[in-house]
């Protein structure tokens, strides 16, 4: 094949082999350090989560999980018991989700049932929480428009399928953060 | 349009990956390799001119950028930023293996898009640039191949502008030679 422009030369380039394996376990170890964390014992895993709640400030559906989480830990104790702290899972969700996942009626049957109660949950937390909220299922509620609008596009984009479904999986956390939140009953 | 003002269109949806990543998701990271590695080993290939060590700078850039990620700016260009890490790698192992060549004198500005007198086959303007010296090599491939800006390629290669400049002078003299015709810098 003849060219004109220098420009025209193949940027791309496929190694003649899968790189990835060793580049996995090269950060293995950083992945399971990662991991560690959110097993340490109580303090030093509150720390973490505050470190944590930094780093994500400016994602909104990130934040508000992390935020309501570190709430229920610095709560007071309730009289008969200790808070709960809140394990970010989401009830008959499985660990892995895919597309399938979102459109399953079940799913979606939860998903209706957490946002009708929603705005009871939301008059029982402290004006500055439910303004987090809100300001989070807002993001969360953009970055599915555009993923979908996107993904109306490029239907068979693996990477916009999977980031709709973890934007989908965010939103069921911020939604079961506040139910498991209200029935607390000691407030966020 | 620089570089990284042409792949703005990407960022919004590598911004989540990123974020992903910098918890500790390797998954999300894997998604940036497969989506960067082409372009990473593309330009590791040109500069290096070795197949195994520009595999290892493949593997090195992207766990040097594993563990900078929260450095990186989710604003800025995520292939220009692993093209930055990339650069310092390939370099990085090169002045392990020879001293550093003198630097031409002259300095010729060059701009715009690069072109052949006449249409040439792709393997014999590879040889010819293979052939480069790594100096002017490395200004060529970043600004006429990749279309990083001068100030771009000169930042990434830890040069001067005006070095970068006459290293590009140096390529375009050395490829018109070789190819037996013009080459243009518009």
């Amino acid at each position: 094949m003849k060219i004109i422009s220098l420009r025209d030369l193949p940027q791309d380039i496929a190694p003649s082999r899968d790189l990835w394996p060793q580049i996995a376990a090269q950060i293995a170890p950083d992945t399971a350090n990662a991991a560690d964390a959110t097993r340490l014992p109580a303090s030093p895993r509150r720390l973490v989560r505050l470190r944590w709640l930094a780093a994500a400030a400016a994602v909104g559906c990130l934040a508000v999980g992390m935020w309501i989480d570190r709430s229920l830990l610095l709560a007071p104790k309730v009289e008969g018991g200790a808070p709960t702290a809140n394990t970010h899972v989401t009830p008959g969700a499985p660990a892995s989700l895919d597309v399938a996942y979102v459109s399953d009626p079940r799913y979606q049957r939860q998903r209706a049932a957490l946002l009708a109660s929603l705005q009871a949950q939301l008059n029982a937390l402290p004006p500055t929480t439910r303004i987090r909220v809100l300001a989070s299922l807002d993001t969360i509620g953009k970055a599915k428009q555009d993923l979908e609008s996107a993904l109306g596009k490029d239907p068979g984009n693996a990477l916009l399928q999977e980031l709709l479904v973890n934007t989908y999986q965010d939103e069921m956390r911020v939604l079961t953060d506040v139910r498991s939140a209200s029935h607390a009953g000691e407030g966020i | 349009m620089t570089q990284a003002q042409a792949l703005s269109g990407e960022i919004d949806w590598e911004a989540g990956l990123v974020q992903r990543a910098r918890t500790g998701d390797a998954r999300a990271f894997e998604r940036i390799y497969r989506e960067h590695s082409g372009r990473v080993y593309g330009l590791c290939l040109r500069m290096t001119r070795d197949v195994h060590l520009a595999e290892d700078c493949v593997q090195e850039t992207f766990i040097n950028a594993w563990r900078a990620l929260a450095r990186f700016e989710t604003r800025s260009s995520l292939g220009t930023w692993l093209h930055r890490i990339a650069v310092n790698v390939c370099l990085a192992k090169r002045r392990k293996g020879a001293p550093p060549e003198p630097l031409p004198e002259d300095d010729e500005g060059e701009m715009g898009d690069w072109t052949l007198e006449t249409p040439v086959e792709v393997r014999e303007i590879e040889a010819a640039i293979d052939a480069l010296p790594d100096g002017a090599r490395d200004a060529l491939v970043l600004h006429a191949l990749y279309g990083y800006s001068h100030e771009e390629s000169a930042q990434m290669l830890g040069l001067a502008e005006g070095t970068c400049k006459a290293q590009l002078h140096r390529a375009r003299r050395l490829l018109r030679d070789r190819l037996g015709l013009e080459v243009y810098a518009a």
